[in-house]
């Protein structure tokens, strides 16, 4: 492939600017095609997985399906909060306790505590190929996104009335919703120091608390803005497809910023603990076709493996330009939770 | 919820009951002992727990009716209370019951710091001794789903599957416990279980049954973000937190229905 071309495929798929990788590397990537699980090999033996609470039974759901399809797993499940999950991997390590083979984590900054304790093992290259550039990592595997966006009332606003940059946002004049709770929320600020820094984070978060209206989940910042009750809101995008899936003539559109921390896609991911092959393969089934478009369609969440068709509702990710940004960057919270209370907004 | 304070003898009491003990938490919060995955091997130490504090009550309030408030020490009523077995035994397997025990105690304890007619504490008393014996027909029932293998073990990690129709039982039962804490006089505990439920449980479905129905999901959203934390910061009464929770609960229950259609007419991943 000539490196113009392979620049272009990038461009058009919307992550030129967005690499994880060294440069020269992603260059020399190719993105191999999806797997349908009935090329993967058969799962026999035992594994453990942690399981990070998030997508109420969709993910049950997903594991049922690779157990049933593979009758001579053992799998053992743990679950609970994804943070916690993270830090008691941490912790059994630190004791000389190996309990976990697999963590499947809601959230990449739960995966970055276990790969900064260099306890993940390294990703076979063959299944990273199967993700998108942008989304290679060394130690874990993406399994599906989640980009944060700009929910607006379709009869306050058009979209041509919203900043494109988040940073302008705390300079406009509209009324916002929020949820400074939240984690999701929490990971974009955190984005936000490490783009723009601490300063300006500091003083965006006071300007945008002065005419913002706190919610306490992402969900509830959506219908606030279908209700009229602020202008727009910072949410991620699956609350607004279901809400209009739901509520069909609900008065809600998506707008997104460029290149910063306001369009920041985050994922979910997977990383092995263990050098045992069927743990590999086990995250193979995570990537298939099947359930990479079962997700996307069942949880609106963006899959990441080439080729597999993204939501319905959700723009092209061509006309979306998401920060360059490592995710697992987004593992420490505490200097964002400290600066979000220094600044009043927890 | 006036079932609550009948005897537990009628069946449809004791269908309540079934169903409110399969949906047991795997964690509860206090000092547990193990003795709670041996129920039946306890029975006699439950009935006569039962039997105590009954009678040390009931000599506490004689002695108030006889002697006046000064003769008694009513925080005696809580440290009663705390020192039994069966406490941990019907918070494992009943906690409604568990939230009447601890709303009759303080109606008692309340009644005679404020100095109330005997009589006004002895309907406290009748309810709390009504609530004792309907948790302890409560624990003999759980003991004999535990005999047959149909109890889990009390764990402290969650290994459960939990499917969206699961959360929901699991919801229902943490606002169950949201009274309880409030009957026990620990409003922040209450209002913390009302936050951890909401961002950990409720979150997880609230996006398949927006789906279904937007306008359930918005009174929900409001119940659990301002109607009960605002019924706990109030100061309202035990009762009045109570029915605002089983008004969730029956919300909920909506919810359940329409998520298990949602999950029945969902593709399959493979």
């Amino acid at each position: 492939m000539e490196r113009r071309t392979f620049i272009q495929g990038l461009a058009a798929l919307g992550v030129a600017g967005a690499l994880p990788l060294s440069l020269s590397r992603a260059f020399a990537a190719d993105i191999a095609n999806p797997v349908s699980v009935d090329t993967l090999p058969k799962l026999k033996g035992s594994l453990t997985l942690y399981l990070g609470r998030g997508e109420g039974g969709l993910y049950e759901n997903v594991l049922q399906a690779i157990q049933k399809k593979n009758p001579d797993l053992d799998l053992a499940i743990r679950r609970g909060p994804t943070a916690a999950l993270a830090n008691t991997i941490v912790a059994e390590a630190k004791a000389g306790v190996k309990r976990a083979d697999l963590f499947w984590a809601v959230d990449s900054g739960a995966i970055g505590l276990v790969t900064d304790a260099g306890l993940a093992k390294p990703m076979p290259s063959d299944l990273s190929a199967q993700l998108q550039p942008q989304f290679r990592y060394d130690e874990w595997a993406p399994v599906t996104g989640r980009i944060r966006t700009l929910p607006f009332n379709t009869e306050r606003l058009t979209k041509e009335q919203i900043p494109t940059s988040i940073m302008e946002i705390a300079d406009s004049d509209l009324s916002i919703g929020w949820a400074p709770a939240y984690a999701s929320f929490q990971s974009f600020v955190t984005a936000m120091r490490i783009l723009e820094g601490d300063d300006k984070t500091a003083k965006w978060l006071k300007k945008v608390q002065k005419r913002s209206k706190t919610y306490a989940g992402e969900l509830g910042v959506v219908m606030g803005v279908e209700r009229g009750e602020v202008d727009i809101g910072f949410a991620n995008h699956y609350y607004t497809l279901r809400l209009k899936s739901g509520k069909p003539d609900a008065k809600l559109d998506l707008a997104f910023t460029e290149q910063d921390a306001g369009c920041l896609v985050n994922a979910s991911g997977i990383l092995s603990l263990s050098d045992d092959p069927l743990a590999t393969n086990f995250m193979r089934y995570l990537l298939s076709v099947e359930v990479q478009s079962y997700l996307a369609s069942e949880a609106y969440e963006i899959p990441l493996v080439n080729g597999i068709k993204q939501p319905d509702g959700l723009p092209k990710l061509t006309s979306i330009s998401p920060p360059k940004i490592d995710l697992t960057q987004l593992a420490d919270l505490r200097p964002t939770i400290d600066l979000m209370r220094s600044s009043g907004v927890l | 919820m006036k079932i609550l304070l009948k005897p537990a003898k009628t069946l449809s009491a004791t269908f309540l009951l079934a169903s409110a003990i399969f949906a047991q938490p795997a964690l509860a919060n206090g000092p547990i002992g193990e003795h709670v995955n041996h129920l039946q091997a306890n029975l006699k130490t439950y009935s006569e727990d039962v039997e105590w504090m009954v009678s040390k009550v009931d000599t506490l309030v004689s002695d108030y009716e006889k002697k006046g408030a000064k003769a008694v020490n009513t925080d005696d009523l809580i440290e009663y209370w705390e020192s039994v077995k069966f406490h941990s035994a019907i918070e494992t397997n009943y906690v409604p019951v568990y939230a009447s025990i601890w709303q009759g105690l303080y109606g008692i304890k309340m009644a005679i710091d404020n100095k109330k007619p005997a009589s006004e504490v002895r309907l406290q008393q009748q309810a709390m001794n009504n609530a004792l014996w309907q948790g302890l027909g409560a624990v003999k029932l759980a003991a004999q789903f535990q005999q047959k293998g149909l109890l889990k073990s009390v764990k402290a990690t969650a290994t459960k599957e939990m499917t969206q129709s699961a959360t929901i039982d699991e919801i229902k039962h943490k606002l169950d416990r949201v009274v309880a804490k409030y009957a026990e006089r620990l409003s922040d505990e209450a209002t913390s279980i009302v936050h951890d439920t909401y961002l950990h449980l409720f979150e997880g479905v609230e996006g398949t049954l927006i789906e279904q129905d937007a306008n359930l999901v918005e009174v929900l959203e409001k119940d659990f973000n301002v109607t009960l934390p605002q019924a706990i910061s109030g100061n309202k009464t035990v009762n009045q937190v109570r029915e605002v929770v089983v008004d969730m609960q029956t919300k909920l229950t909506r919810a359940q229905t329409l998520i298990e259609k949602a999950e029945k007419s969902r593709k399959d991943v493979f």
